[in-house]
């Protein structure tokens, strides 16, 4: 790798660090402030809204299966509703990622 | 009671271990390809692992990769990886209330990606602010381990891997939606959670579909929450109507 790659990967690294921490520091300090002045700290309304909306997005996002076909869309759409129906019996996180994966998994193996 | 509240274990070491399992089917797989795509491009083994261990965002650093092997110019490549990465503008602010005042949450800002994101907003509500940090290391470090041993067996045996078990590239990733769906579900509470999830959900879809997977994960955030507030608009509308 040439030193100006070097620049590059460095000059990356540092700027998607900052994304990371900056906004965070400064939300931090803003709630202590809050708190020292005797306010209730509360975060933005709109800021709580995008969270579980990216959430949201990132779970569309990965909808789109690795190879697009019509079986993978179908054992996706039957893998989320394993997915979903596990998780309506247990409410964990576990057992329906588990559920989901293994009929998915069984459905491009079998059909595939 | 929702998803998170349910299911916590005792220790928050545990628990951040298992809460990341999940996220291993989505990283391996992917960064695997990354450490076989960097070394076809002509970067060296121990290159590839830093690219991931240091930038440690999928898609940037496939853009970083393309874009030095084509001659791009230094700022583009810069500004370009950066934009991409910059939905993780909103991610330290969203958890920042749960986070107590400690410096060594600074650091680990490194490990916020996407997923532990959506992990740490979902499970640190329910948890008590001493074990938050804990809880954090070992979800975040177990994700990072998982993507640089992943780029690293990606660049040093990728090609036998992929031919050996093809399967595993196209089932592993799975782990991901169903993670994600899992995490979107306790928030549909009411109507309006509802509709604004569903929006976000089918609009990062459709954007991803019609090739702009870049913009899909920030631009349906923002769709599903004009969404939430249009309603909240037309709910008052409709209440000072009747």
């Amino acid at each position: 790798m040439s030193g100006q790659t070097w620049v590059i990967l460095i000059s990356i690294a540092l700027g998607t660090y900052l994304i990371r921490a900056l906004p965070y520091l400064w939300m931090s300090r803003k709630l202590n402030k809050q708190s020292a002045q005797g306010k209730i700290a509360s975060t933005p309304i709109w800021l709580t809204i995008l969270g579980p909306t990216m959430i949201a997005a990132m779970f569309g996002a990965s909808l789109v299966p690795v190879e697009p076909s019509p079986l993978s869309w179908l054992a996706t759409v039957i893998g989320c509703g394993a997915t979903y129906l596990v998780w309506r019996r247990t409410r964990s996180m576990g057992y329906p990622i588990v559920a989901g994966v293994l009929v998915f998994g069984a459905l491009i193996v079998t059909l595939g | 009671m929702n998803t998170a509240a349910h299911s916590l274990l005792s220790s928050p070491w545990k628990q951040g271990a298992k809460d990341a399992l999940p996220l291993l089917g989505g990283y391996i797989p992917v960064a695997v390809s990354f450490g076989l795509f960097s070394v076809q491009a002509g970067f060296g083994v121990l290159e590839t692992i830093l690219v991931s261990a240091f930038i440690y965002a999928g898609a940037s650093q496939f853009l970083f990769v393309a874009m030095v092997v084509s001659g791009a110019p230094v700022w583009l490549v810069i500004v370009m990886t950066l934009l991409i990465n910059s939905r993780h503008l909103v991610y330290g602010p969203n958890i920042a209330p749960y986070l107590q005042k400690d410096v060594r949450w600074l650091p680990l800002m490194h490990l916020l990606t996407d997923q532990i994101f959506a992990l740490t907003l979902t499970r640190m509500p329910h948890m008590t602010p001493s074990d938050r940090l804990r809880w954090y290391v070992s979800a975040g470090v177990i994700a990072w381990l998982s993507w640089i041993l992943g780029t690293a067996l990606g660049a040093i045996a990728g090609d036998e891997l992929i031919e050996r078990w093809p399967l595993i590239s196209e089932v592993l990733p799975f782990a991901l939606p169903a993670l994600f769906l899992v995490m979107v579900l306790p928030r549909c509470t009411d109507r309006r959670w509802t509709i604004t999830m569903v929006m976000a959900t089918s609009t990062a879809m459709l954007l991803k579909l019609f090739g702009f997977p870049n913009i899909a994960i920030p631009a349906a955030a923002i769709c599903g929450a004009l969404a939430y507030y249009a309603i909240q608009v037309r709910s008052i509308d409709e209440g000072g109507r009747s």
